[in-house]
C-alpha cells in the first residue's frame, strides 16, 4: 500500500513537473501539448476513478498555486475534466460488471491501450473547449487558427499519452498483475 | 451448521479488513487535505484574505527547489537535443556547402578552359585575318614527338590542303617551325629548338643577318641560337629576331624570338647569340600554316617608248684634280653623285625638243611581309607580360688571351 502510494505521488508530481517545465520545449507548430493530463490520463485507465480525482486535484492545485493564469482555472478545470475522461473511459468496477451483467447491459470494455488516448483526448477538448469559450464570452472572435491550436494540441496530448501509457502501466505493475489473472 | 474457521485464518481475515479500513481512511484523509487546501485557495480568491494563501505559500515553498532542479534538468536535456541538432544541421551544411565548392571549382575549371580555347581561337583569328595574302591555313596538332634532341609534331593538313614542304609554321605570331614531311592528309612539323631546323633570321633593330638553329640536341634547352651575324655588331638583350625572306619560302618578318643574352663578344669561342623562342612550345594546340609562295615578277615594258631615241650621257666621273702651288699633289674633293637622274632633253626625228625624265625602280605593288597580329605574340591568355627590360650595354670583352712562357 505504502509503495503504491509512494509511486503515485511520484506520477503526480512527474505530471505537475512536465506541465510545469518541459512541455514548453514539446512544442509542434508553436503548441505544446499538456502532459500532466496524459499521465493522468494513464492513470484514469491503470487505477481508476479514486485516484484520477486525487491526483488531478493535486497537479490543479500545484499549477494554481505555482503558475496561476486565470483565477480558479486549473484547480478546477482538472479535477472536472480528468473526471470526466474517468466517467467514460476507467475500468469499471466488478459491482458495476456484475450489475450490468444481470441486468443484460453488458458491454466488453475497450482495450485499455485505446481508452487511455481517448481519456487524454477527452480531458484535453474538454480542457481547450473552456478555454475557447472563455476568449470567446471575453469578446475575442475564434477563428480556423484558435480551432486548428485546439486540435492539434488533443492530437499531440492524445498521442503523447499513448505512448507514455507503455513504461508508466509497466512501472505501476498492471503488465505483471493481468499476467498473474 | 457453522463452519469452524482456524484461528491463523480468523487473524488473517481480521487483519486485511483493519488494512482496508487504515487505507479508506488514509484516502479519505488525503482527499480531505487536498480539498481543504483548494478550498483555501479559492476562498482566498474570493474573500481576498492572505491568510488563506498561508498553506498554498508552504506547498510552493517546498516544491519551488524541486522544480527548479527538474527544470536544470529539463534544459540541460533540451540544450543536448539542441546541439545534437544543431551539429547535425551543421554537418548538413558542410556537406552541401562541399557539393557546391566541389562544383565550382569544376566550373571554374570549365570557364579557364573554355577561355584558353577562345583566347587561341581569338589569336588564330587574328592572325589569319592579317595575313590572309599569306594563305593561312589553320591546323591541329594530332601527334608530338618531344624527345631530349629533336622536336617534331604532325598535323592534320597535308598536300591535300595545299601544303608543302618548308612553309612557315606559326602560333599566336611567332614562327613554331617548318613543315618538312608531307603527305596527303599531314604534315610533319619541325620546331625552330630542334637542333636540325636552320632558319635565315635577322635582328630587328640592326637589320644584320644571320642563321637560327634550335639547341634542344646541344644543350638538351629548349632555345636558339643565332649564327653568322657581322663581326662588328652586337646585338643587344631584348631585340627581336625575325625571319629574313632569305633562303626557305618563308614571308619577311615573322617574329622568332628575342635575343637573350650576348655572349659573343664576351668569349671569343662563342660565335653565336642566345635567342629564347617566343613561341610556347609547351602548349602547341593549334597552328597556322602560311602556304605562301614568292613569285618571280615579271620585267615591266613600256609600252610608249617608240617615238624615243635613246641617247648615251656622259657618266660624271670623279677626276682627281692637280692643284699646282701646293708643296703637294692633292687630289680635289670627289664630287657627289647626283642623287637622282636628271630630266634629260633629246631631239626627236622632227626636230622637236622631248624632255624625258627616267622612271623609278619598281618597288612592288603587293606587300608580302608578315604582320604580327595585334597581341599575337602574347601567350599568357589573362594577363600582361611585364615588357622587355632596357638593353643594357655589354661589358667590353676581356682579355682572355695567355701569354705563353718563353
Amino acid at each position: 500500500m505504502l509503495k503504491k502510494g509512494l509511486k503515485i505521488f511520484v506520477l503526480t508530481l512527474l505530471a505537475y513537473l512536465l506541465q510545469a517545465t518541459a512541455a514548453v520545449h514539446m512544442a509542434i507548430a508553436d503548441v505544446a501539448p499538456n502532459p500532466a493530463m496524459a499521465i493522468i490520463a494513464v492513470a484514469t485507465v491503470c487505477l481508476g476513478r479514486k485516484y484520477t480525482f486525487v491526483m488531478s486535484l493535486a497537479v490543479g492545485y500545484l499549477l494554481e498555486i505555482m503558475m496561476p493564469t486565470i483565477e480558479y482555472f486549473h484547480i478546477l478545470l482538472y479535477p472536472v475534466c480528468c473526471m470526466l475522461a474517468a466517467l467514460f473511459f476507467a475500468d469499471k468496477s466488478e459491482r458495476r460488471l456484475e450489475e450490468e451483467r444481470t441486468t443484460g447491459r453488458y458491454h466488453r470494455q475497450l482495450n485499455p491501450h485505446l481508452r487511455t488516448p481517448l481519456a487524454a483526448a477527452l480531458s484535453v477538448a474538454v480542457y481547450e473547449g473552456v478555454h475557447l469559450t472563455y476568449l470567446y464570452l471575453g469578446g475575442v472572435t475564434l477563428d480556423s487558427g484558435h480551432i486548428s491550436r485546439a486540435v492539434i494540441d488533443v492530437v499531440y496530448t492524445m498521442a503523447l499519452a499513448g505512448l507514455l501509457q507503455f513504461p508508466i502501466r509497466k512501472w505501476l505493475g498492471v503488465y505483471r498483475l493481468r499476467h498473474a489473472q | 451448521m457453522k463452519v469452524k474457521v482456524p484461528k491463523t485464518e480468523r487473524k488473517r481475515q481480521r487483519g486485511g479488513r483493519v488494512t482496508r479500513i487504515l487505507r479508506r481512511v488514509i484516502m479519505i484523509a488525503i482527499v480531505f487535505v487536498l480539498m481543504a487546501l483548494a478550498g483555501m485557495q479559492i476562498l482566498a480568491y474570493f474573500t481576498g484574505n492572505d491568510a488563506l494563501k498561508t498553506p498554498g505559500n508552504g506547498v510552493a515553498t517546498l516544491i519551488t527547489p524541486l522544480q527548479s532542479a527538474f527544470s536544470s534538468a529539463v534544459n540541460w536535456v533540451v540544450d543536448y537535443l539542441y546541439t545534437l541538432k544543431l551539429r547535425s544541421n551543421i554537418e548538413l551544411a558542410y556537406n552541401e556547402l562541399k557539393q557546391q565548392n566541389e562544383q565550382l571549382a569544376y566550373n571554374a575549371m570549365l570557364v579557364a578552359e573554355l577561355q584558353h580555347k577562345l583566347s587561341a581561337y581569338e589569336n588564330l583569328y587574328d592572325e589569319v585575318s592579317e595575313n590572309e595574302l599569306m594563305n593561312p591555313l589553320v591546323a591541329t596538332v594530332v601527334g608530338r614527338e618531344s624527345e631530349n634532341y629533336f622536336s617534331v609534331f604532325n598535323i592534320n593538313k597535308g598536300s591535300n590542303d595545299g601544303v608543302e614542304p618548308y612553309m612557315a609554321v606559326t602560333m599566336d605570331g611567332a614562327l613554331v617551325g617548318y613543315t618538312e614531311s608531307v603527305t596527303a592528309t599531314r604534315s610533319v612539323v619541325r620546331a625552330i629548338i630542334d637542333s636540325e631546323a636552320s632558319i635565315a633570321a635577322l635582328i630587328s633593330s640592326s637589320r644584320d643577318q644571320g642563321t637560327v638553329r634550335g639547341t634542344l640536341g646541344v644543350d638538351g634547352t629548349a632555345m636558339c641560337r643565332m649564327y653568322y651575324l657581322p663581326v662588328d655588331n652586337l646585338p643587344r638583350p631584348g631585340d627581336l629576331v625575325v625571319t629574313s625572306g632569305v633562303a626557305m619560302g618563308f614571308p619577311k618578318g615573322i617574329p622568332i624570338g628575342t635575343v637573350r643574352e650576348s655572349t659573343r663578344g664576351m668569349e671569343s669561342n662563342k660565335q653565336y647569340v642566345v635567342v629564347e623562342p617566343l613561341a610556347d612550345f609547351e602548349h602547341v594546340e593549334y597552328v597556322v600554316v602560311l602556304r605562301y609562295r614568292p613569285e618571280a615578277e615579271d620585267v615591266q615594258g613600256r609600252d610608249d617608248t617608240g617615238d624615243l631615241t635613246y641617247t648615251p650621257l656622259d657618266t660624271a666621273k670623279p677626276v682627281p684634280t692637280v692643284q699646282i702651288g701646293s708643296d703637294f699633289y692633292q687630289l680635289a674633293p670627289t664630287p657627289e653623285p647626283t642623287p637622282e637622274p636628271s630630266p634629260t632633253v633629246i631631239i626627236g626625228e622632227d626636230g622637236e625638243e622631248i624632255v624625258v625624265t627616267p622612271a623609278p625602280s619598281s618597288t612592288g605593288s603587293e606587300n608580302y611581309e608578315y604582320q604580327i597580329p595585334s597581341g599575337g605574340t602574347d601567350t599568357s591568355y589573362g594577363f600582361t607580360l611585364s615588357p622587355t627590360d632596357s638593353p643594357t650595354p655589354t661589358p667590353p670583352p676581356l682579355d682572355m688571351s695567355v701569354e705563353e712562357d718563353e
